[in-house]
């Protein structure tokens, strides 16, 4: 069943279009992420999904039902908001309390769901403090709270964590997962953090200026990007984006690679798909982690110009193409800047773009 | 702060207190004094006998006027006047400025403008068409009409005040409600109104000092039985008798002056604090 259904949703302030006909379907019980740059109208939308602002054009529907013109208080959704949005005069326990009072919850059952809410969040220590006494993981975990207080259809959360320090931040993600998988509540999640994206959506909608890049399963999204926008936002490090010529050689399709004096011919697995860009420049897709060291001495000959180490993996930086490339390696494998390393793409993984329109080709 | 500087400091500051405490001294301690004693000694000097001689007269019997019954009843007109008013134009500047700030409206930017504009009109501009506009109420000369002319010439300034307080609000705060269930009253008065305590002790300050302050309007808008404290005032120090009776009159201007100076010595703290956070700028 649809939990939520936009259809070609546009938002208009004034002369400058914010949301330019987006289309998004969700399934009862997914969670979906809404991730882009800031300032491309994920709040907009969300605003919209919730019914605060009213959309120019296009439908919104909710559990089957256009509610277009249905109040926020009748769409049964809850919103966590960026900031919290605590009422700062009241403390926990009234603020989780006051929007079963506006609905006419018994004074006895809204104790019990507060008892509920704060037992599943662990705050049942935190309920007479007001938000103002609070740090700042306690007012996130009170705005899940208030959220949570209402069994709605329909979960918003704006970009719930970006307030949070690093370590809180992971720890909220994994809490926030265990919590759907627990409630199985339909969750739509706004984010600009890719990380956040990739582990707790169970679909992702990449949004830039107003419209939805791409819109699929996490996986998806990371193998199959559909244009360099959004395959050089999802990722860490970015994907590189090594400019070449698209060349056939003894009937096998591929680029050729060149690194200071080395060169190599790549060729591209499934490569008629290709076929009509033959002869023409094409940029080639290729993450960090999909070079191997070539132990065979084969491959790319390249010239370390500086490593990251991370820990599990280094990263090291060497020229291809004329571009700097990122190769994520076993920290065994790297060596240091100046000395030499024989790389190999892992074609089979590769993806092209058309350089002129940034669409992925094939 | 080095040490010299601070001393510099505090001897500026002592020295603007005292410029500014002097009158009131000399206020004080000439209604206390008997006119034998005011003619005989200084201005300066402190009473030799205290004597509350002149309050009684200027609060009982002093003459404003034909009348001889002080400035009791004046004060009384200026509490009953002051108390609505203020109360009035206080509520309806909180409430527009929840309007202009969190609930915009096609034009309310406008609105906004012409009520600033409205800040800037002289008030003897507004005496013949507000006497007009009483006449056709019915509400010429009466108390009512003092009220009514009060409250709409105090919430330009009240307006002003929440409007630019509530501009700090969180929009996600009246969102975060929307989506409770709560509407424009109830958001309103239990989540704006418990967050405007610091703007709501200004405004009140403000608009109680201007009001039993007034004298233009209480002039020209009331006759006899309503008139406030600072016309009554005003009659008392003209009405002309053999000798000028300055511990009366002294006394007199104590008295109307005590409400307003007893609202900051007990609300004082409240203002500063609601100035100081950011509430009336601009
Ligand atoms: N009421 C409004 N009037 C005019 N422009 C607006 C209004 N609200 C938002 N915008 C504009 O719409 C654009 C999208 O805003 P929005 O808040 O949806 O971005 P966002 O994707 O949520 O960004 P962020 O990640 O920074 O939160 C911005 O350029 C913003 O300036
Ligand atoms: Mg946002």
């Amino acid at each position: 069943m649809g939990a939520l259904a936009i259809k070609n949703v546009t938002k208009r302030f004034g002369d400058t279009h914010i949301l330019k006909g987006i289309d998004i379907h969700v399934d009862s019980g997914e969670f979906l992420i809404l991730v882009g740059p800031s300032g491309c109208g994920k709040s907009t939308l969300m605003n919209i999904i919730a019914g605060l602002e009213s959309p120019s054009g296009g439908e919104v529907h909710i559990a089957d039902r256009i509610v277009n013109d249905v109040a926020p208080k009748d769409r049964d959704i809850a919103m966590v908001f960026q900031s919290y949005a605590l009422y700062p005069t009241m403390n926990v326990r009234q603020n989780i309390a006051f929007g079963l009072e506006t609905r006419g919850v018994p004074k006895k059952e809204q104790d019990e769901v507060i008892a509920r809410v704060a037992k599943m969040l662990q705050m049942d220590h935190l309920l007479d403090r007001k938000p103002g006494q609070l740090s700042g993981g306690q007012r996130q975990r009170v705005a899940m709270g208030r959220a949570l207080a209402r069994n709605p259809k329909l979960f918003l959360f704006d970009e719930p964590l970006s307030n949070l320090d690093a370590k809180l931040r992971v720890e909220m993600r994994t809490e926030i997962k265990q919590l759907h998988h627990r409630l199985k509540t339909t969750i739509v999640y706004v984010t600009h953090d890719q990380i956040e994206a990739m582990t707790l959506g169970d679909k992702i909608a990449v949004m830039k200026d107003g419209v939805i890049q791409q819109f699929g399963s996490p996986q998806q999204i990371y193998d199959t990007p559909a244009n360099l926008f959004v395959a050089g936002f999802i990722g860490s490090p970015s994907m590189n984006f090594i400019p070449a010529h698209l060349a056939s050689e003894g009937g096998v399709i591929g680029v050729s690679l060149q690194s200071g004096d080395a060169a190599c011919f790549a060729p591209l697995l499934d490569s008629q798909r290709y076929a009509a860009y033959v002869g023409k420049r094409v940029i080639v897709g290729v993450r960090p982690e999909q070079w191997d060291l070539a132990a065979d001495g084969g491959g790319l000959a390249c010239k370390i110009n500086l490593t990251e180490p991370t820990g599990p993996d280094t990263i090291v930086f060497t020229q291809i193409n004329g571009i700097e490339v990122q190769a994520r390696l076993h920290p065994r494998d790297a060596r240091s800047p100046g000395s030499v390393l024989h790389l190999r793409p892992d074609m089979s993984k590769a993806v092209l773009f058309d350089p002129e329109t940034e669409i992925r080709i094939g | 702060m080095s040490k010299p500087w601070r001393g510099v400091l505090y001897a500026v500051l002592l020295i603007a207190a005292l410029y500014y405490l002097l009158p009131l001294y000399v206020m004080l301690s000439t209604s206390l004094k008997t006119m034998d004693e005011i003619r005989a000694g200084n201005l300066l000097s402190l009473p030799g006998a205290i004597s509350f001689d002149a309050w009684h007269k200027a609060w009982g019997t002093a003459c404003t006027g034909i009348e001889c019954s002080g400035l009791s009843g004046y004060f009384w007109n200026s509490v009953r006047m002051v108390i609505p008013a203020v109360l009035i134009s206080t509520a309806l500047g909180a409430l527009n400025g929840y309007v202009l700030s969190k609930w915009r409206f096609r034009g309310s930017e406008l609105a906004f403008a012409m009520l600033l504009f409205g800040l800037y009109i002289p008030f003897q501009v507004l005496l013949l068409p507000m006497a007009q506009t009483l006449g056709w109420f019915g509400l010429a000369r009466s108390m009512a009409g003092l009220v009514f002319v009060h409250v709409v010439c105090g919430i330009a300034g009240t307006t002003l005040f929440f409007r630019n307080f509530y501009v700090g609000i969180p929009d996600e705060l009246i969102k975060a409600a929307r989506l409770d269930g709560a509407g424009f009253w109830r958001i309103f008065l239990r989540i704006v109104l418990p967050m405007s305590l610091p703007i709501l002790m200004v405004t009140l300050i403000w608009q109680f000092t201007q009001i039993w302050n007034d004298f233009l309007f209480g002039l020209v808008f009331s006759s006899g039985e309503s008139q406030p404290i600072t016309v009554g005032l005003n009659n008392l120090a003209n009405t002309s008798t053999s000798v000028k009776e300055y511990n009366v009159n002294m006394a007199a201007a104590l008295i109307a002056a005590l409400p307003t100076i007893a609202v900051y010595v007990l609300a004082g703290k409240y203002f500063v604090r609601g100035l100081a956070a950011g509430a009336v700028k601009g």
